[in-house]
This record gives structure tokens, sequence and C-alpha cells, in this order.
């Protein structure tokens, strides 16, 4: 049973370790990989809107993994807290421990069509097609990234970066995202249509609704459409 | 920083948990995955798009190079991604309210979770364990997940629309009321929301840009790996 999968939806997670090392300047490759996503957000769109299927994806640093270290009201930390008897050694082994982590992580998750074969790596092929040298701007400062130079490296590598889902939930659909944006676009246009065309006479609402089918090309999935991380109407 | 696109929120959180805690949460989550009946409150929860779970234990962290030190630690992590509508507030709260037990059923065995009911130390606890996204992509930034939803009701509507050229139009009249009152739920227009990105000063430059002001106003400049952006003149 793939996990990473729900109905033709796939979520990939993958965490890139980022190389211990600085830039010239001083910087951090961590600090450099989290400045180059920044600057992501400053363009038109992302670059992700190239990639086909993409339903929705981010990135981020993980710097360390976090500690609990607040205590709990439980009976024995009461007690604890009240004997006069329990060192101090005692109750901050009670206490969770802190964990590091030796190396900071790119984490890349993305969730998008990947049909019923589950084609986590035509989706793959896709991206580095379509943004191989966006991929290598931010990427480069991974770890093992250097062995990554064609669409087949750069697949093997992002799996050997990738972890299972426990588990997936899909509150969306898991049509394909032309399809998705299609309707998106009927759904805009036709609330419109309703709206505009109350009160026609019979003869005059039959052919406006032709003439609004014809624009709108229902069964058009190359046609008339939103595009990819359309922001404005 | 941008946990927001659109109308989607992007939200991660790490948690620790025990590595033998970590099996039985694991259970758990197949037991979910293989009986969608376990998470019927989940699918109450419209506003989502999507989210999943991921526990790495605490020897599974990628190594990929031998020059990368191998990772050393105590405990497993769980990690949660989810995409959704609305204000943080809505979705932690939401969550509270509808699905209290199925929520504590997850985190219940990570350490130091306090339970989901009262508020706010599940708030608490969130806030402390999130981390923030740098750059998040939606495809659909002006839909929600139920225009998404919604809108293949109307695509698969109007697909089985036809319109016989040999029918009366009385008929013709009959039957496209009968479209649109069986779409009622399903339309609406989609507008931007008040926040396309986190960032007022992105919004407002994307906004001249659109104008045609922005060449005027910023003149040529180069990010620092001189990749042209459509902001740039230069």
């Amino acid at each position: 049973m793939n996990t990473n999968v729900s109905g033709n939806a796939y979520v990939l997670t993958a965490l890139c370790p980022v190389r211990n090392d600085c830039t010239e300047d001083g910087v951090a490759y961590a600090n450099k990989v989290r400045d180059l996503l920044q600057e992501w957000n400053f363009e038109q769109n992302s670059p992700m809107a190239k990639v086909p299927g993409t339903y929705l994806c981010r990135f981020f640093v993980l710097d360390d993994v976090l500690t609990e270290s607040l205590p709990t009201g439980s009976a024995l930390d009461v007690v604890r807290d009240l004997s006069p008897y329990v060192t101090n050694a005692m109750r901050q082994h009670a206490m969770p421990r802190n964990d590091r982590l030796k190396s900071r992580y790119l984490v890349f998750t993305a969730t998008f069509h990947g049909g019923p074969a589950a084609d986590l790596d035509g989706y793959l092929r896709g991206m580095w097609q379509v943004i191989g040298d966006r991929i290598r701007e931010v990427w480069c400062y991974c770890y093992g990234f250097n062995q990554v130079n064609d669409a087949d490296t750069f697949i093997r590598y992002i799996k050997s970066c990738q972890l299972s889902a426990a588990l997936f939930f899909n509150g969306s659909n898991d049509e394909t995202l032309e399809a998705q944006l299609k309707g998106l676009y009927l759904k805009q246009e036709l609330s419109r249509f309703a709206g505009e065309n109350q009160g026609l006479s019979p003869v005059e609402l039959r052919k406006n609704f032709a003439a609004f089918l014809e624009r709108v090309a229902p069964a058009d999935l190359s046609g008339p459409m939103w595009t990819p991380g359309q922001y404005r109407l | 920083m941008s946990n927001i696109a659109g109308k989607a929120y992007s939200m991660n959180v790490v948690t620790p948990i025990r590595w033998y805690t970590a099996f039985v949460n694991k259970l758990f989550f197949r037991i979910a995955a293989k009986r969608p009946a376990t998470i019927r409150g989940l699918i109450t929860l419209s506003l989502i798009h999507y989210a999943h779970w991921v526990i790495i234990g605490k020897n599974q962290f990628p190594h990929v190079d031998p020059a990368q030190p191998r990772e050393d630690l105590r405990y497993s992590y769980m990690l949660f991604f989810s995409n959704f509508n609305g204000s943080w507030d809505q979705y932690v709260d939401s969550f509270t309210f509808s699905i209290p037990d199925g929520l504590d059923l997850f985190w219940k065995w990570n350490v130091r979770y306090p339970k989901s009911v009262p508020l706010t130390p599940f708030h608490d606890y969130i806030r402390y364990n999130q981390l923030e996204t740098i750059h998040y992509y939606s495809a659909y930034p002006l839909a929600a997940s139920n225009d998404i939803k919604s809108a293949q009701a109307v695509r698969k509507a109007l697909l089985a629309f036809r319109d016989d050229p040999a029918e009366p139009d009385e008929e013709f009249v009959r039957r496209y009321r009968a479209l649109i009152r069986g779409l009622q739920h399903d339309f609406g227009d989609m507008y931007p929301a008040p926040i396309i990105s986190m960032s007022a000063y992105q919004v407002e430059r994307r906004q001249r840009w659109h104008d045609g002001r922005l060449p005027q106003e910023s003149g040529p400049e180069k990010n620092s790996n001189n990749v042209k952006t459509p902001f740039q003149t230069g």
C-alpha cells in the first residue's frame, strides 16, 4: 500500500540535507538556500507554476528539531516538585531530552496529480525539464547534489531524500490540474452568465447560452481556462 | 517567509515522539488509511485542501553523502503538513471543536502533547512547534478547497448538458433552469483574498508591475544570482 497516494493525488515529502559550510561572504549555506527561496516570493509567480501537475507545494529550511522544555502537571511531576528529597539533577532527568540535528534540511513537499500509476518519476522529470536551472540554484548547497546532472540523477536524488507519508488526507479532489483549472474557470463564468441572463425570452436565452458554450468550450482542456498560479482575474 | 498563497495557508508542525510510541502511532495511521471511516471527522472540515503526516524514526533522517554527519537523536519526530483556507485560529479551533478525539488519537503519544481541549495549551503547543514556510505555491490562489470541489460539479454538469437543435425553446429553458437550480450550491464569484501573500510590500509591487508602473519606479535591478524576474527591466 502506497501511503503517499490518495486516488490520483500524490504527496511528495523530501528532506534534503544542506551542507555545513559557508559562502565566501560567510553566509551559511542553509541561510543562502533560505535567501534564494525568499527571492522566489518576489517574482511575478513561483517557478513551480511551470511544473506540470503541481496542486500545492512548499519549501522551508529545518534548522533543528524542537525540544519540549516545559514540565507537565502530571501527578509524578507534582510529587517531584513538592518533595525536598528530589535533587535538581533528578528533576532535569525527568524533563524531555534536548535533541540537536547535525545538519540542516531543505524540506520540500508537493501535492500533485500522479495519475493511476502514482507517477513520481514523471513529475520529477517534468520539474527538471522546465525549471532545472532554478532547482540547481537552490539544491546545489545540499549534500550529494553534486552527483545530479540530468533528470534521471535528479529523480534518484530526490527519492533518496524522500520520506513516506504515514497518512495522506485528500480534502479536495484528484482531477488533473487542467481539469481543476478549467472547472474553476467554468464555475466563475457560469455564475456570471446565470446572473446576467435572467428574465430573457426563451429564444434570446438559448441564443446567449449557445454563444456562452462556444466561448467557454467546457470540453476543451487546452482552451480558455485559468492558468496555474493565477492570482488575478 | 510566506505561509500564505492566496486563499491557502501552509502549516508545518514538527513534534518529538518516543520511538516506542512512534510505532503505535504508525499503526493508528495505517488503520486510518485503510479504513476511511476513521477519518470521517476530517472530511467534515471542508476547509482543508490536503494534509499529511510523516513519522521519521530517530535513525531515518536522509543520509545521502559520506561527508554528511549521521544524526544521533533520542526521539523520533512527527511532521504534520497542512494546506487549508482561512486563518490559523479558525483552522486550529475547528480541529479542536470538530474532532478533538481524533486529534488526540494522532498526537497523543507526542512528547508534552497537552490534548486538544482546553484550547489555550493546545494553541501554545502548535505555535511552539510550528515552522514557517519560506516559499509556498498554490496552483489556484483565488480558490478555496470548496471552490475546487464545486468547480468539478459545474464542469461535469456543463459537459452533460446538450443543446438539441430539434428541441423546442420552452423545453430548453426548462432544462437550463434545472441545470442552474441543480448547481445553486456550487455557484459564486471568486476574487483575490485580501492578502495574496504575507508580504504587503510584495502585493504592492505586483500591483504596480501589472499596472506598468514598476519599471519607472524601480529601474533595473538584479537579484544575487543575476536571474531576471519580471519586475526587472535591466
